[in-house]
């Protein structure tokens, strides 16, 4: 054997396991991507299969969040608007209140079941034991949170059960009057509560119809200060 | 066999006067042994990388799995804690849902449903003095009312601290009932618990669980007066 056939071997050799290299280079970086792959895909897929079998999505909000506090509120906000407004219906035949009240009943009725029904997906109750708008101090809207509730007027803007009373009683141009000027009250109560939200908002679903209450009662209170001068009345509540 | 013996003989004779042709056979043979132990190598080194890699990859995909389903069951355990059973609650299952005009003869004293008058009783947070009509508060429970109802034995702290936690809870109502057994009954569709104080702590998680809670019959209908 001479030198040069020995070193010949080798060379072949090495040629052989830089081929087999080259493929293990090929081989690994494929081998991590499927194992990283699995390894996301998997749990992804546990996650997905438990959000789609089970009642509520992982995202689902918390029971003391700004959402589940807004959509509780706002719908206990909401049906005093419904109470109201089908209390006026009973007392006068005008035709321009009584539009405004069946505007109302259904809006705020429609609105306070989407709420709800948010709460049931959410899988959380629709009553809490927190107050009234303590969600609200988490925005630095402390104000609405210290509302102190009397009378069934648990948040800024609601009725009490004296002057629910007092409509009850009222006929005619009179309780028109005092329907506007406490459905005046309401919807500002309502818009600084959806404003409050709206600057909080952490579920755009939410934050939409949130933004449609505040531009929608905005526009209506605009529309019951008018009514309100047509009865040459003034926009505040009487102290009864 | 005979020509494997011949070859064999010649082999021998080969051997003996070792020529270039028989070195360059050794040659290829030791190759040959060198290329199958290095393959032998790198197949035992597939082998075990391949599985050290599935070890990790298993080892991956069990640690992400864990991760999701641990938040999934703490996520479970918050919402069971929202909706989770009160001790001594007591259901009643499906209980029939008729208007009917005449005094109905219920069960359950207060009772929990069953046939009831059309018209409902006010349950926006109202505080009744005196006793009210059975079937008139059977048809608030239906609506999603809870319906605090306390005896003689309730003291006036009890009666207080209920009156303010009703007044403050639309789909509420509260009234004496002087026939119950328990000093104070809190009482939903087909649900009942009975408490000795109004400090009972039961009392919030009967209020959170139950104010428009799963039972309600008729999720979205009102408390207010159906005679307006």
């Amino acid at each position: 054997m001479t030198a040069t056939e020995e070193s010949a071997e080798p060379a072949e050799d090495v040629a052989a396991t830089d081929r087999a290299a080259s493929r293990r280079r090929i081989w690994w970086p494929a081998a991590l991507a499927a194992a990283l792959a699995l390894a996301l895909g998997v749990p992804a897929l546990v996650a997905g299969g438990t959000s789609a079998s089970g009642t509520s999505s992982v995202s689902a909000p918390a029971d003391d969040s700004p959402e589940a506090g807004f959509a509780r509120d706002m719908s206990t906000h909401h049906q005093q608007a419904v109470d109201l407004s089908f209390i006026v219906r009973d007392r006068t035949s005008d035709e321009s209140t009584r539009t405004l009240a069946f505007d109302i009943i259904n809006t705020q009725a429609n609105q306070r079941g989407m709420m709800m029904g948010w709460l049931d997906q959410w899988g959380l109750t629709q009553h809490s034991p927190a107050k009234p708008m303590a969600w609200m101090s988490m925005g630095g809207h402390g104000h609405g949170a210290d509302y102190q509730a009397h009378d069934g007027s648990l948040m800024p803007g609601m009725a009490t059960n004296t002057q629910l009373a007092k409509l009850r009683s009222l006929s005619g141009r009179d309780a028109e009057v005092f329907y506007l000027q406490l459905m005046l009250e309401h919807h500002k109560g309502g818009v600084e509560m959806a404003q409050g939200y709206v600057d909080m908002a952490d579920n755009a679903t939410e934050k939409r119809l949130a933004q449609s209450m505040v531009a929608g009662q905005t526009s209506e209170i605009g529309l019951i200060t008018d009514m309100l001068q047509e009865r040459g009345a003034a926009p505040g509540v009487p102290a009864s | 066999m005979g020509s494997a013996s011949k070859q064999t003989q010649s082999n021998k004779s080969q051997g003996n006067k070792p020529s270039a042709k028989q070195a360059s056979n050794d040659r290829r043979a030791r190759i040959a042994e060198l290329r199958a132990a290095e393959q032998r190598r790198d197949r035992r080194n597939k082998i075990l990388a391949g599985s050290v890699a599935g070890v990790l990859v298993i080892a991956a995909i069990a640690t992400g799995t864990w991760i999701v389903v641990d938040a999934n069951k703490d996520k479970k355990a918050k919402e069971a804690a929202a909706a989770a059973p009160i001790d001594g609650v007591q259901t009643f299952g499906d209980l029939s849902r008729n208007h009917v005009k005449e005094k109905v003869t219920y069960p359950q004293t207060p009772p929990v449903g069953g046939d009831h008058n059309a018209i409902w009783l006010d349950c926006m947070g109202t505080v009744y003095d005196q006793p009210v009509e059975n079937e008139r508060a059977v048809h608030s429970l239906e609506h999603g009312a809870v319906w605090v109802t306390y005896n003689g034995k309730a003291t006036p702290d009890d009666i207080k601290t209920l009156s303010e936690k009703v007044k403050a809870t639309p789909y509420s109502l509260m009234s004496p009932y002087p026939d119950e057994q328990g000093t104070i009954t809190l009482n939903a569709w087909s649900t009942q618990l009975t408490v000795d104080s109004a400090s009972d702590p039961r009392v919030n998680q009967f209020f959170t669980k139950y104010v428009q809670g799963k039972q309600t019959q008729e999720p979205g209908a009102s408390c207010t007066m159906g005679a307006m």
